[in-house]
């Protein structure tokens, strides 16, 4: 099936209850790229990311209009998959979120779920998922300790390790390094950068500076609405809004 | 010993006349904390002591001796005083009880917590919590009335048994019940208090809320799941009138569930009466409560390590 974009979003408004959070938004992510979403707290960048994988359906109050589209087709379709769309477009969380099981577990947890048995065949995963996430060097002797063990950049990385292991196309970032020390959000960034030449990237970001070093393009939410969305060195150079400017230069946010 | 009780309160007292304000009040409050932990420990070690003490005359005597915790004749009229008849029953009925109750429990705490629809939550978990309110021997009538007939004249017939339903199965049902409202509330709130963040991190990679219950949740609130079951150990263990009611009082060791079966609470409460102006059988009933509370104080521990244990594997604390 061809497609314009990785993904696309077609004028989604999305609702908790009666708030309208994220207003007629459109804009589209493409192949081995990495994209910025920035904005003030509150403006709605984890709400538009979990739009794309679904994830806000589980809460009982979310509505929403509009379309996104996930290599050509359309994924609020009545007929479409949840569970496979969530295969393909992975998530990181803002805190490290592994799960009080053993590393190995951790990072074979979504094989199993789809149905991966193989012992050798899991090992082998669990190894080249880990050597993407720029771990293995650190955990290769102690797969079977349990994950909340690890230091919290470690964790962040065995998170994506575990992201990785289902081999999404896609990945969804939400402020992936801002509970880290400097150095671990440093590995994590240079990380980001290299896993670009294999997935689509979509990253919440509150700081300027990450946006602008790992960013092809960008986005900026102000209260719901995208304001500026286009190549992160355009925006860099010169916004078009007034309000992504004072955002950038530290005015707001 | 007592050197270092009087280093720890000499201790105590200068940093209280160093400390001032609300951080004074701090310490008080933790010292003043510390009387009820001590008294409980103290009640638990004077029982011991008072059981210990009345149960030594068996335990020295030629008639008994330590040999009746594993001797099965229990004769006072011919000073046979074996206890070891009621302590196989109250361990197979404890863990027959319990064998019922956590599966069924965690079933339902499950289904409580992560796929009730929410309107029924809160009507659903106070019929549970007053479930845990009805008194044991109202357990033991309806038990008595309803379970036994049944197990004697349905189930024991469709096993191809003979039994009048008075039963070490009657005994670990009614026990599982009186266990089920304790488990399916501690571990519903163990569940509850799972983070969301992890619930999610499961199902963005593509699992069922089914999956991540049964997968991560579980798991996740393994501790607190884990303290319900010590919790209904404990009182399986001691639980009385329930199972006097309902599993016949018959002097043996059951070989199948439907026979029936005689506890060490049941002995204790149907002899004490008479005994009491005996002096051997008085302290061989005071020996089997010895060995009810070290029973249920080795199994809560036993039931701690393993919490501990694997909490340990999955890197809780
Ligand atoms: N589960 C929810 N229920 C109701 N309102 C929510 C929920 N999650 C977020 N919101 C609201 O949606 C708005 C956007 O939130 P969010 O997308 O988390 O912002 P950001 O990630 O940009 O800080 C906020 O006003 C927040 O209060
Ligand atoms: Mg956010």
């Amino acid at each position: 099936m061809s497609y314009d974009y990785k993904i696309e979003v077609r004028d989604l408004s999305t609702w908790f209850g009666k708030k309208k959070i994220l207003k007629e938004i459109s804009c589209y992510f493409e192949d081995n790229s990495v994209t910025a979403v920035m904005g003030p707290s509150g403006c709605g960048k984890s709400t538009l990311l979990r739009s794309l994988n679904r994830l806000n359906d589980t809460i009982g109050s979310f509505r929403m209009s509009g379309e996104v589209l996930l290599e050509g087709e359309n994924i609020y379709a009545p007929d479409s998959d949840v569970y496979d769309l969530r295969r393909r477009v992975g998530m990181v969380f803002q805190r490290p979120n592994p799960f009080p099981m053993s590393v190995r577990d951790n990072i074979t947890y979504g094989p199993k779920l789809h149905g991966m048995k193989d012992i050798d065949e899991l090992d082998n995963l669990a190894e080249q998922s880990l050597k993407k996430a720029a771990l293995w060097d650190e955990v290769k002797d102690s797969l079977e300790d349990p994950a909340p063990n690890l230091s919290g950049g470690q964790q962040q990385r065995l998170c994506i390790a575990r992201a990785l292991a289902v081999d999404p196309p896609v990945l969804l970032m939400d402020e992936p390094v801002s509970s880290l020390d400097p150095i671990s959000a440093g590995k994590i960034e240079e990380l980001i950068t290299e896993l670009k030449k294999e997935y689509t990237i979509i990253m919440v970001t509150h700081n300027v500076q990450q946006a602008f070093r790992v960013s092809d393009q960008a986005a900026f939410l102000y209260l719901g609405e995208l304001v500026e969305f286009d190549k992160t060195k355009r925006i860099a150079e010169a916004p078009s809004d007034d309000r992504t400017e004072a955002f950038i230069t530290g005015r707001i946010g | 010993m007592s050197q270092q009780i009087k280093e720890d309160l000499s201790q105590f007292i200068r940093e209280l006349r160093s400390a001032k304000g609300s951080a004074r009040i701090d310490l008080l409050g933790r010292f003043g904390l510390l009387i009820p932990a001590l008294a409980s420990s103290a009640v638990i070690v004077l029982i011991l002591t008072f059981l210990w003490y009345e149960s030594a005359l068996i335990f020295a005597s030629p008639e008994g001796g330590m040999g009746i915790i594993v001797n099965p004749t229990w004769n006072p009229n011919r000073d046979l005083y074996g206890i070891a008849i009621f302590i196989a029953g109250s361990f197979m009925c404890t863990i027959l009880a319990i064998g019922i109750a956590v599966p069924l429990g965690m079933a339902g705490a499950l289904f409580l917590s992560e796929f009730c629809p929410h309107r029924l939550r809160g009507p659903i978990r106070m019929v549970i919590e007053m479930m845990a309110a009805i008194p044991s021997i109202v357990y033991g009538l309806w038990a008595y009335l309803v379970v036994t007939p049944w197990i004697g004249s349905v189930l024991a017939p469709a096993f191809g048994v003979e039994s009048n339903g008075l039963s070490l199965l009657a005994g670990g049902i009614i026990l599982a019940i009186m266990l089920l409202p304790t488990i399916v509330t501690v571990s519903d709130d163990a569940l509850q208090s799972v983070p969301r963040t992890l619930r999610e991190a499961s199902l963005a990679l593509g699992a069922t809320s089914t999956e991540t219950a049964r997968k991560v949740v579980m798991g996740a609130a393994m501790p607190g799941i884990g303290a319900a079951v010590v919790l209904s150990l404990g009182r399986a263990v001691g639980e009385t009138m329930a199972v006097l009611m309902v599993t016949g009082n018959a002097l043996q060791i059951p070989f199948s569930l439907f026979d029936p079966t005689y506890v060490m609470t049941s002995i204790i409460t149907n002899q004490l009466g008479y005994a009491f102006v005996f002096p051997l059988w008085r302290s061989a009933l005071f020996a089997v409560a010895l060995v009810l509370l070290l029973m249920s104080i080795s199994f809560t521990i036993m039931a701690k390590l393993f919490i501990r244990w694997g909490m340990k594997t999955r890197g809780l604390r």
